[in-house]
């Protein structure tokens, strides 16, 4: 990767390469305007806020749907206006009028920056105290769900932060946000490009979440770590509605909380607008919230100088009560919060299987760019009761950062567990934790100097927990006690970074006990010391300790279940391990984190002991056959038809016309399962090419021919390709060399600016049953990302859809850009909207109507 | 008048308490090419646990505001030239195009609403697109046929508001239908208020986000004077001899009237 690229990706570890000392953020480093608004930074003082202005605007006569930040420049009066009348009802903080003030909605209206200079002038000019530069959302939503990348999204909210500061803002307001991607980019501009306090609010619905699903907690504990000075909710709801949500990060912060709720809905009343709660019935609201422990006040929606002058009154003379966070560990995904809460014995399950070592599928679907696969593999984890995912794609020729930033990113679409980014390369663990939505935990930091100073600027710049390993320049030491000093040091160095002890856990490393039998116990007593002596908590891998022995998950379970009672706290395992998990749901009925024993009595309540069973089967008492649903065998549903033989009742071979019909019949019909079976027999007598060209690959394209002619529609020629599919596992599991070896690579794509993949997904499917390797590169793809991987891989043909008339465009400057790039390339095109006539004129070499048809062109152009 | 004795403020909506919304069976199954074929069992059950499931956790949110009508005065003119441009009264809403002007013409006022399945539905879309493509297609069928149930839904409740005040309303007509421009959804989002109220933002290429949402427009007017139910200037609320398909935004890729069917629908998909 180029050094731009890496720059872009890890910035700060190039800095810290290049011989920056970096500084973590604390209040003296800030630009505070004057002791008061220190003392409200330091949760020893109130602030009061302005309220709407949107609704004053309107009331005004501003129409709906017009930009209100244009006004700080065609009518500043106004503006001022309102601004003075907050400010005269008591109003501490001006906020400025560019909630929509980024460049995305200015367009060619006005630059962002003389609209953030005359929003704070007219702010000062109405006499405010404060002037406070807000930032609203950007009105895009973000990769991967959306189409703004984090990079994109953070260069905005800079150029907005840097206006602000520039125009004399004294601190920075985000609100309304309700993507935390989004809300980490706008927070961390803020923090890298200006020296002012950073307000951050979210907007949560009824139901206690966001609209892109994250929890009060879960936005407290990320922006607490990311460095926030005031978090809080503003917006959508009124102060009775936000009260048991801002009770809720009330629980998880020290850091001041704030609340700008909205004064109800709105409706029409005698031909105004008229919100549903009154000044008095919301003041009395908040002033529950400031008795709760809220520090700063104000109004959104709906509100007027009418409620900050009783807010006023609320705060008059008051000071916040002291307030202390729990030392909990908690790291989040922007959906789900883990805590391993202060003074219990949770415990939290890492997965362990996103590591490429020792995984020929998972490297080379790394390798390949299959994110697909890999997302499966966090997706399977989830469901087998992981609680957060280790993610490690280290692997010799591959770029690792780039490779990381693309895993979390895809990852995050699908999974809702926590991510812990493992690498021995810092730039690797930047380009993962700088864009992650969420606290993630950084694996790892060592105690050598060198790991100190290189990882933990990252866990303080970011907001991340870290794992410390017990070793250093020296290696891993013999002792529990030298692994003791060790941890602390790393504990010590962390404090320096501003990384409290409850962001870390501690690895002391397990050794192999078929090499050193005695370090097994040396390893337990550490874990304990480091729980008794630094207070600190551990994780470990456990699949070490039986390297070279045989029994090894027995081994490994016992190993597991020793060091949680020694206080393991983040076990790394495999949750695809039953043993494994048995260990862990039983143990939470030990550490009393499974209340009651529900968990463990729904689920074991039922089931039969397979020691037992098994014993019983060698007492005779059981018959184990292909029909008996006990034992441990799980047996695949078995449909009614018979499968297709390779011998006939009485042994003799069944003619090959049959043998042909069968599968036929089987994959048009679509059965998955009686195709795998079939296809197994007849690997008995049927060489696995002739297997796959003779009897599967005709029957694939006897189902094509009856999807174009309309007996089969789509859901059956996607089940008719599946069972295909199960045929060519089965006949590559027996056989490997016979795999489908490059039929020809097809790279397939969405093009830019079009987000609907739902065909080219039915497409890829298709040309993976038939055999081709697929390079997918997903929706809303650049022109030099296509001609990246037909050059990378060496492809012939290229599959390009588009849904929509505006983004086909695009499709005729993608092909030009690969004609002219690679001449020798073949194009194919396909989407509801084009022709067969459309695609000529772009430059298409082939228009595909439907998929079927895109698999007869990769016939004939790769076919040969 | 409007009984809300003004214009332009945006009400949210939901589906109340109780309502479910149902997800249309043979809808789902026309979106995915149905006409007829046999099927085995187990696909016939595959399709439906993704339609029910999808159906029990339906969570649509809309907002929906009525804007007096601006341009749109007396006949539909086919040349539009010179014609002051049709525009939402109170919003900076302008609404370009011949068939959005025939669609309207001679409604006094436009409601105008967005509704949405949500970004959870957008997420499983997603992972089912990575993980499992076949229940991915389906389920995009589904959401499809879910959000234009819930579009119906809203549709219906602003045709109950109508009537209480003595209105009537066209069907729904939303950009991307005939020669209107998909590049009115940013402004119809903002003069809705969409984004901070649903959560629906437009992508650069006007597309809307989440994916499974709909924005559109119906025109209210004066009831109905005749036994058609033609009101004065010739209007029904339901024209049953409408061409759909020279309304419908997949006219020209459609598989269905490339084998020369349609999809019964006698409003536009």
């Amino acid at each position: 990767m180029t050094d731009t690229a890496t720059t872009v990706l890890a910035p700060l570890t190039s800095r810290l390469a290049a011989g920056e000392a970096y500084r973590p953020r604390t209040l003296d480093a800030l630009r505070i305007a004057d002791g008061d608004l220190r003392a409200v930074l330091e949760g020893k003082r109130h602030l009061l806020f302005d309220g709407g202005m949107g609704t004053m605007l309107q009331a005004a006569g501003l129409k709906a749907g017009a930009a209100p930040e244009l006004l700080n420049l065609s009518d500043r009066q106004a503006i001022e206006r309102v601004h003075a009348a907050y400010v005269e009802a008591g109003a501490e903080v001006i906020t400025t009028n560019t909630f929509g003030a980024n460049a995305l909605k200015l367009g060619d209206a006005a630059q962002v920056e003389e609209v953030y200079a005359a929003a704070v002038a007219a702010a000062r000019a109405a006499g405010a105290r404060y002037v406070a530069g807000d930032i609203g959302p950007l009105g895009a939503l973000l990769r991967p769900l959306g189409t703004v990348s984090f990079d994109e999204a953070y260069r905005e909210f800079a150029r907005m932060a840097r206006a602000a500061e520039e125009a004399g803002a004294d601190l920075i307001v985000i609100e309304t946000m309700t993507d935390l991607a989004e809300m980490r980019a706008a927070v961390l501009a803020v923090k890298e490009q200006t020296r002012l306090p950073i307000f951050a609010t979210m907007t949560f619905e009824a139901d206690g979440r966001t609209f892109l699903g994250t929890p009060p907690e879960v936005a407290a504990v990320t922006l607490d770590a990311l460095g926030a000075d005031v978090i809080g909710i503003n917006c959508s709801l009124g102060p009775a509605e936000i009260r048991p949500f801002v009770q809720r990060m009330l629980g998880v912060t020290a850091k001041p909380v704030m609340v700008q709720a909205n004064a109800g809905l709105p409706h029409v009343e005698d031909g105004q607008t008229v919100y549903s709660i009154g000044p008095e019935e919301y003041a009395a609201a908040v002033a529950e919230m400031v008795t709760d422990g809220v520090g700063v006040i104000g109004g959104c929606c709906g509100t007027t100088p009418a409620y900050t002058e009783l807010l006023a009154r609320i705060v008059a003379g008051c000071t916040p009560q002291t307030r202390t966070e729990r030392p909990d560990f908690t790291c989040a995904s922007a959906q789900r919060l883990v805590c391993l809460a202060e003074g219990t014995r949770q415990v939290a399950v890492i997965g362990e299987r996103l590591n490429p070592t020792g995984k020929k599928r998972l490297q080379a679907a790394l390798r390949a760019g299959d994110m697909d696969y890999v997302v499966g593999q966090g997706i399977s984890q989830q469901e087998q009761g992981a609680d957060a995912l280790d993610v490690n794609v280290g692997l010799p020729g591959l770029d690792e950062p780039a490779t990381m930033e693309r895993v979390s990113e895809q990852l995050q679409a699908s999974v809702v567990l926590p991510l812990q980014f493992d690498s021995t390369e810092p730039a690797a663990i930047e380009a993962a934790v700088r864009r992650y939505a969420g606290k993630p935990i950084i694996n790892s930091v060592n105690g050598s100097a060198e790991s100190l100073a290189s990882v933990l600027p990252l866990a303080a710049h970011y907001g991340c927990n870290v794992i410390g390993l017990t070793l250093d320049e020296q290696g891993i030491p013999e002792t529990a006690e030298a692994r003791l000093k060790i941890a602390e040091r790393i504990v010590r160095e962390a404090e320096h970074w501003g990384i409290g002890r409850e962001r870390i856990l501690i690895d002391c490393l397990v050794m192999t006990v078929s090499t050193n039998q005695h370090q097994a116990q040396e390893i337990l007593r550490a874990v304990q010391l480091v729980h008794d002596r630094l207070g600190v908590r551990c994780a470990l891998g456990v699949s070490n300790v039986s390297f070279g022995l045989p029994a090894r998950e027995l081994l490994n379970a016992t190993f597991l279940a020793a060091a949680l009672g020694a206080g393991l706290d983040a076990p790394i395992i495999n949750p695809g391990s039953e043993r494994y998990m048995d260990v862990i749901r039983s143990f939470r009925v030990l550490n009393a984190e499974d209340e009651g024993s529900s968990a463990y009595i729904e689920r074991y309540a039922g089931q039969t002991d397979p020691y037992r069973v098994a014993a019983d089967v060698a007492a005779g008492k059981l018959v184990a056959s292909d029909n008996s649903a006990g034992a441990a065998a799980k047996t695949p549903t078995q449909a009614d038809t018979p499968a297709a033989g390779a011998a006939g009742a009485d042994g003799s071979p069944v003619d090959t016309a049959d043998q042909h019909e069968a599968i036929r019949h089987l994959v048009v019909t679509g059965r998955r399962g009686e195709t795998a079976r079939a296809c197994e027999e007849l690997l008995a007598t049927v060489e696995p090419l002739e297997l796959i060209d003779g009897y599967l690959i005709p029957a694939l394209d006897e189902v094509g021919a009856l999807f174009d002619r309309g007996k089969l529609f789509l859901p059956q020629l996607m089940a008719s390709a599946e069972a295909a599919r199960a045929g060519f596992d089965v006949i590559r599991a027996a056989l490997p060399e016979a795999s489908a070896a490059a039929k020809g690579a097809v790279c397939l794509a969405t093009v830019k600016g079009d987000i609907h993949d739902i065909g080219k997904n039915i497409v890829k499917m298709l040309l993976d049953n038939y055999g081709y390797e697929v390079f997918d590169l997903g929706r809303d793809v650049e022109p030099e990302a296509i001609l990246s991987c037909v050059r990378e891989h060496g492809i012939r043909l290229v599959g390009l859809s588009a849904l929509m008339t505006t983004t086909v465009a695009n499709m005729a400057s993608t092909i030009e850009l690969l004609k002219r790039e690679m001449p020798g390339v073949t194009i194919m095109v396909g989407g509801a909207v084009l022709t067969p006539d459309y695609a000529r004129q772009i430059g298409a070499d082939y228009y595909a109507k439907d998929a079927a048809e895109s698999a007869r062109i990769c016939e004939e152009v790769l076919g040969a | 008048m409007w009984p809300m004795d003004a214009t332009g403020v945006p009400t949210p909506w939901a589906p109340s308490a109780g309502e479910h919304l149902a997800i249309n069976r043979a809808e789902v199954l026309r979106y995915l090419g149905y006409t007829g074929q046999e099927m085995e069992p187990e696909l016939a059950d595959r399709i439906e646990t993704v339609v029910a499931t999808l159906e029990a956790s339906l969570a649509p949110r809309g907002v929906w505001a009525v804007f007096a009508l601006r341009g749109t005065d007396g006949d539909a003119p086919e040349d539009t030239d010179g014609a002051p441009p049709l525009s939402l009264d109170g919003s900076t809403v302008e609404l370009a195009g011949r068939d959005i002007r025939r669609h309207l013409a001679g409604a006094p006022w436009c409601a105008a609403f967005a509704v949405t399945l949500g970004m959870d539905v957008e997420r499983r879309l997603r992972t089912a697109g990575s993980q499992h493509p076949l229940e991915a297609a389906v389920l995009d069928a589904a959401a499809s046929a879910a959000v234009e149930a819930a579009a119906d839904a809203l549709n219906t409740e602003v045709e109950h508001r109508a009537a209480a005040a003595n209105l009537l309303c066209t069907w729904r007509f939303s950009p991307g239908y005939g020669d209107l421009p998909l590049d009115a959804q940013p402004g119809l989002l903002a003069a809705l208020n969409a984004t901070r109220l649903c959560g629906i933002t437009a992508t650069p290429t006007n597309l809307l986000m989440p994916t499974k949402s709909v924005t559109a427009l119906v025109g209210l007017f004066p009831q109905a004077a005749d036994a058609d139910g033609r009101n004065q200037a010739g209007q029904t609320a339901r024209p049953d001899a409408r061409l759909a398909c020279a309304t419908c935004r997949f006219a020209s890729g459609c598989s269905l009237r490339a084998r020369g069917e349609t999809c019964g629908r006698s409003a536009p998909a």
